[in-house]
């Protein structure tokens, strides 16, 4: 845009923008300049702009303006200012004016009502910490019996068991009937295979015939 | 201690031989602190094949069973001694454990599949993933979701 805009200004305005010394304080620094990390240049260095003259007419009415300008709006300032301190003085909008009496009572009335919430929330909480409480209590009770149940069961059990060895170890092959308990074995030979027939009957031992019924 | 069953493949021997090496075996377990609960005999019978030990070959055996409370530490040891005995061909040492609990469901598993449990909750399972799917006659002329 600018670049268009470039190429309408004549020949001598954009030498003019080349070199600064125009009228109008327009510097293309996008297009057709140095970057802007770049030093100043070396033939650009020690030149000092030249100062732009003004009229001593010119001078005295832009100071009568500025003076002017302050002046008005100082005086606008303290005026604003003068108002808000009256304003502050006079209303009591934003406060309530209390002598000291009334603002113990005040006080002891917001503590009253301070200490019944406390006693409120006090009671509701006792209440809560012994309902908790009990809950625990039930709790620990609870899981104390279901261990006592468990262990008797595990009691029984291991009982049941040492019950049923000793009842078993009647029948043990010690060293004194070992000779019988050999012999007993060789005289009868034991046969683990079996067979089922269709209509789910075990024929045990190899070489038996199923009976014919 | 656990109880454990040895099984023996012994050779064929006469009868005092036989009585002797049973005698040997009971008396080694006996001497390592060991409880005999019972004997079986399971008969002389020709072994599957023919096995080469202690530089005899053997085709029959006598297969004989014992079934013992040790200490599991002096399971090696018996088995170390039994291998040495060459009237022992093969000896093995079983864990005794207590007979599974089985429940016959012959008569659920010939149901029709329909019918069966583990079949429902496939079919429980398929309905749930399907994602819910637009009705094409439902009065718009057009589809109201993205394609």
């Amino acid at each position: 845009m600018l670049r268009a805009g470039c190429q309408l200004f004549n020949q001598s305005t954009v030498a003019a923008a080349k070199t600064g010394s125009n009228n109008f304080a327009l510097e293309f620094v996008r297009w057709r300049r140095k970057p802007r990390w770049l030093p100043v240049a070396k033939s650009k260095l020690f030149r000092v702009p030249e100062r732009k003259k003004q009229s001593e007419e010119e001078r005295t009415e832009l100071m009568r303006l500025h003076n002017h300008y302050k002046t008005q709006l100082r005086s606008v300032r303290q005026y604003l200012r003068e108002e808000v301190v009256r304003q502050q003085e006079t209303s009591t909008a934003d406060h309530i004016v209390l002598t000291p009496e009334q603002e113990e009572a005040e006080f002891q009335r917001c503590v009253e009502i301070n200490a019944a919430w406390n006693a409120k929330i006090a009671i509701e909480r006792e209440k809560r910490l012994a309902k908790e409480r009990e809950e625990k209590v039930a709790y620990v009770q609870e899981r104390l019996d279901a261990r006592r149940v468990r262990e008797e069961e595990r009691r029984e059990r291991a009982d049941e068991r040492v019950r049923f060895e000793i009842e078993q170890s009647k029948s043990f092959i010690t060293r004194e009937n070992l000779d019988a308990a050999i012999e007993t074995a060789l005289a009868n030979p034991v046969d683990h295979n079996f067979a089922i027939d269709l209509a789910g009957n075990m024929i045990k031992g190899r070489s038996t015939q199923p009976s014919s019924n | 201690m656990p109880s454990y069953e040895l099984a023996l493949v012994l050779r064929q021997l006469p009868r005092p031989e036989l009585i002797s090496v049973i005698k040997r075996t009971a008396e080694a377990i006996f001497d390592k602190g060991g409880i005999i609960r019972k004997f079986e005999n399971l008969g002389t019978r020709a072994l599957p094949y023919k096995v080469s030990e202690h530089g005899v070959i053997h085709r029959e055996a006598t297969h004989f069973t014992i079934t013992f409370d040790s200490a599991p530490t002096k399971l090696s040891d018996l088995k170390e001694e039994f291998g040495r005995d060459i009237d022992i061909i093969r000896r093995h040492i079983f864990k005794l454990e207590e007979p599974e609990e089985h429940k016959c469901t012959l008569h659920d598993e010939m149901l029709p599949p329909s019918y069966r449990k583990d079949v429902q909750e496939i079919i429980d399972i398929a309905k749930r993933k399907q994602k819910p799917k637009y009705n094409y006659n439902s009065g718009l002329d057009y589809y109201p979701f993205q394609k």
